[in-house]
């Protein structure tokens, strides 16, 4: 048997498309949202502006009933109708599964949900031949979220090296969207974060956060939020400072655009925005087999954090009028934030999850091609 | 057999001459100008051509035992011949490992069975290449091994490591040195900087490299081992190269020709393409230049490929879960000519000397006369037109893996016919 030969045809996610408003576009005519570093600010505006729209079309609660047919307002409602979506999260996930499901529901796709129990993935199924798998069975869209830092990549090229009309009915495109790759990109996520950030300091005309300082706290190393709200929020103007110990926020950060310090207290009274992230032991466990490597432990001191990163009562009280308190979930209250910052009146955290709706409507719409609003 | 016409390389002297090589019975029977043609039972024609040793490779993967679809010996002795290689040298990290006189016999057994290109085995230093006990190095040695190294693993434990550096000396043969500090690169895959942030994918430090060269060249100060740094790749180990050279201490290391080709934002511009996840990683382009400039200086003075063949499965996966290395012995020599010769880094028999001489000496090769073309010695031989242009394609691949980035890369030289114990093995229609 001849040896079978990978596939050649590439997608580049890094080099912009000829529209720089566009999301890059593979061969077949898939559009992806695969990462928010490197689109130009045109792609993120664009993304940004359309979210607006829904939310304007959705009204100021900005959110369905979930109970009922959750159908969207007129306007919105059948957007998607005959459209699947299928949902692909080989990771856990809450907030992110079930807003891209209502989103996608809202606009009248039909919601195909997969989880690594339950499905082939539990007999060694890889991400590829899983996502291809699905794809094949008519998947407009597959809502992506993997442990491994270019997952959704990965199965972008392997969609585009599929063969029309062999493998694949021709003319068929199905969208990748990432719901969250490792710790490289949550690009919906970062979407959402900025639009709150604009919304609460008035900058929803144009989308110029220019002016406007974020300090992004904790464990900024294993954040996929941090790596895409820093794309986002830099490419529209703001000065973005990650903040925590030196573990956490290594030097090679700052090859994403953004400042770096190791002092919280110094950087609270410039923010005009703090997002809080939990520390991600789960990422931190020594790989497997690994007998001499140390645990969380050995990475940061979790007494020492507490003192110096935590978002407090004190600290919040020195922070700038109408400055806000985000944090992507989920919260562990006393750790990185204590149950007084969290619940304050500064706090948008549930208006983050209600304009995470309205982001996935936009981008489900943008990567399907719909462009009726 | 008669080579007339072509260009004789001289990889001792660096002298290129016009000549006619004689074989027959597999070893070269006359070298001159104008040799008498009549009894000569076959002509080839080198005119343009050079005519050279049989080039070697002192670092390949051929996976058998253990991974027989990814490569076998047959067939990497194949794809070495298709690539200009008559000798190559295997690398012990198989299922189970090269690392006892059994083992290193099997090999020679098989690649005698295959009779393509020469295969010459390195043993393990440690049992199952763990780091842990030494492997029976000095009975190895005996059985046939031509160097010893733990390849695919560091050893890294500095008792250890003297021990081996002794074991080692006792033989004659060459420490072959994978240079990773495992502490500093746990779970990494790809080069550490500002790329790898970018991606979220755990770096690997040039300096990981960097403190175990220069810490076996002191360990082998007061050893004395022939000490050879593998697949270097970074800036500073390259200057750490330098000083020892000069100092004169048996010291040498090697390049391959993904690191003086490819640099690490291809990671991401191919959006994490694991057919660009090599260990060590592609770096760099101030790695790069620093190892040009040590391959013109002749800090880095031998060049291999690292050939590590892998099925498409463990290949076409996420990059952290992917296999490292890419194979190499067939696009080798044309990548070699794009990096080296089309910029004049090097001359033709600097290059033929570096694949060639160098090998042979650093794997004692040289004492069966490989390495060199002299009357009398073994009559391996490889023709390269220096002047043709050609793509790399699927198709001219011959072992059983295809993971290479190269695909569609034009290469400025190539090798077009190999004669491996006075048999012309591999030969290619001349463009």
């Amino acid at each position: 048997m001849p040896p079978t030969s990978l596939p050649t045809a590439g997608f580049d996610p890094v080099t912009p498309t000829p529209d720089p408003a566009r999301l890059p576009t593979d061969a077949a005519g898939s559009t992806h949202l695969l990462q928010l570093g490197g689109l130009p600010p045109a792609a993120v505006r664009r993304l940004l502006e359309r979210t607006r729209r829904v939310h304007t079309l959705m009204g100021e609660t900005a959110s369905l009933p979930l109970s009922g047919p959750a159908q969207a307002p007129a306007g919105l409602r059948g957007l998607l109708k005959g459209r699947v979506v299928a949902n692909l999260f080989f990771e856990d996930s809450t907030r992110t599964r079930v807003s891209f499901s209502v989103a996608a529901r809202g606009l009248g796709a039909k919601v195909i949900d997969l989880t690594s129990v339950g499905s082939s993935v539990s007999k060694g199924e890889s991400v590829a031949d899983t996502a291809a798998n699905v794809a094949a069975m008519g998947a407009d869209a597959l809502v992506i979220r993997h442990r491994a830092s270019g997952a959704c990549h990965l199965v972008a090229r392997t969609l585009a090296a599929l063969r029309p009309g062999r493998h694949f009915p021709a003319g068929r495109r199905c969208a990748v969207i990432n719901a969250g790759d490792g710790r490289h990109e949550h690009p919906t996520q970062g979407l959402l974060d900025t639009y709150t950030l604009a919304e609460a300091h008035g900058r929803l005309d144009g989308f110029d956060l220019s002016g406007l300082t974020v300090a992004i706290v904790g464990d900024v190393a294993a954040s996929r939020v941090a790596r895409s709200d820093i794309a986002a929020m830099t490419a529209l103007g703001a000065r973005v400072v990650c903040v925590g110990p030196p573990s956490l926020v290594p030097a090679s950060l700052g090859a994403l655009g953004c400042a770096l310090s190791n002092d919280l207290d110094a950087v609270l009274p410039d923010a005009d925005a703090v997002n809080v992230l939990r520390i991600q032991f789960e990422r931190r466990e020594p790989p497997a087999g690994a007998t001499h490597t140390p645990g969380p432990a050995a990475v940061v001191s979790l007494g020492e954090y507490a003192r110096l990163y935590a978002l407090d009562a004190d600290r919040l009280r020195t922070m700038k009028p109408g400055a806000i308190v985000m944090h992507p979930g989920p919260i562990n209250r006393g750790v990185e934030i204590t149950p007084e910052a969290a619940d304050s009146p500064r706090s948008v955290v549930l208006r983050q999850v209600a304009h995470g709706v309205l982001v996935r409507m936009a981008v489900a719409c943008e990567c399907l091609g719909v462009s009726d609003f | 057999m008669l080579i007339v016409n072509g260009s004789l390389v001289d990889p001792e002297s660096l002298s290129v001459v016009r000549a006619d090589v004689a074989v027959a019975s597999g070893v070269i029977a006359a070298i001159g100008p104008r040799l008498d043609r009549s009894p000569a039972a076959r002509l080839i024609d080198a005119e343009g051509l050079l005519v050279c040793p049989g080039l070697i490779d002192p670092h390949v993967h051929l996976r058998e035992p253990g991974h027989e679809r990814a490569e076998t010996i047959a067939s990497g002795a194949a794809a070495a011949l298709a690539g200009g290689f008559t000798s190559v040298c295997c690398m012990p990290n198989t299922t189970p490992t090269l690392d006892s006189e059994a083992m290193v016999r099997y090999v020679g057994y098989r690649a005698a069975e295959a009779g393509a290109a020469r295969v010459f085995a390195v043993g393990a230093l440690t049992v199952g290449r763990r780091g842990e006990e030494l492997a029976d190095i000095a009975l190895m040695a005996r059985a046939g091994a031509v160097a010893f190294s733990d390849d695919g693993d560091c050893l890294a434990w500095p008792a250890q490591m003297l021990r081996a550096l002794r074991a080692v000396r006792s033989t004659g043969r060459a420490l072959m040195q994978h240079c990773q500090e495992p502490t500093l690169t746990r779970g990494a895959v790809m080069h550490a900087g500002e790329v790898a942030a970018r991606l979220d994918l755990t770096g690997w430090p040039g300096l990981a490299e960097e403190l175990i060269i220069e810490r076996d060249i002191r360990l082998n100060r007061a050893v004395g081992c022939r000490y050879h740094a593998q697949h270097v790749s970074s800036a500073g180990s390259v200057e750490l190269l330098r000083r020892a050279r000069a100092e004169s201490l048996p010291v040498s290391g090697e390049a391959t020709p993904h690191h003086l080709l490819l640099t690490c934002d291809l990671v991401e511009t191919s959006g994490y393409d694991a057919r660009y996840k090599v260990n060590p990683p592609i770096r760099e382009r101030a790695d790069v230049d620093a190892l040009l400039v040590g391959i013109a200086d002749g800090s880095i003075s031998v060049l291999a490929t690292d050939h590590a063949p892998h099925t498409p499965e463990t290949k076409q996966t996420t990059f952290d879960a992917a296999a490292f290395g890419m194979i190499g012995l067939e696009t080798a020599l044309g990548l070699y000519a794009r990096a080296l010769i089309e910029p004049g880094v090097i001359a033709w028999p600097r290059l033929i000397r570096m694949l060639t001489l160098e090998p042979a000496r650093l794997c004692g090769l040289d004492r069966l006369g490989l390495g060199q073309l002299r009357v009398g010695g073994p009559a391996d031989v490889t023709l390269i037109d220096p002047a043709a242009q050609w793509t790399i394609a699927e198709t001219d691949l011959v072992g059983l893996s295809r993971n290479t980035p190269f695909l569609g890369w034009r290469c400025p030289a190539r090798p077009v016919a190999t004669i491996v114990r006075g048999e012309l093995a591999s030969q290619r229609p001349r463009s």
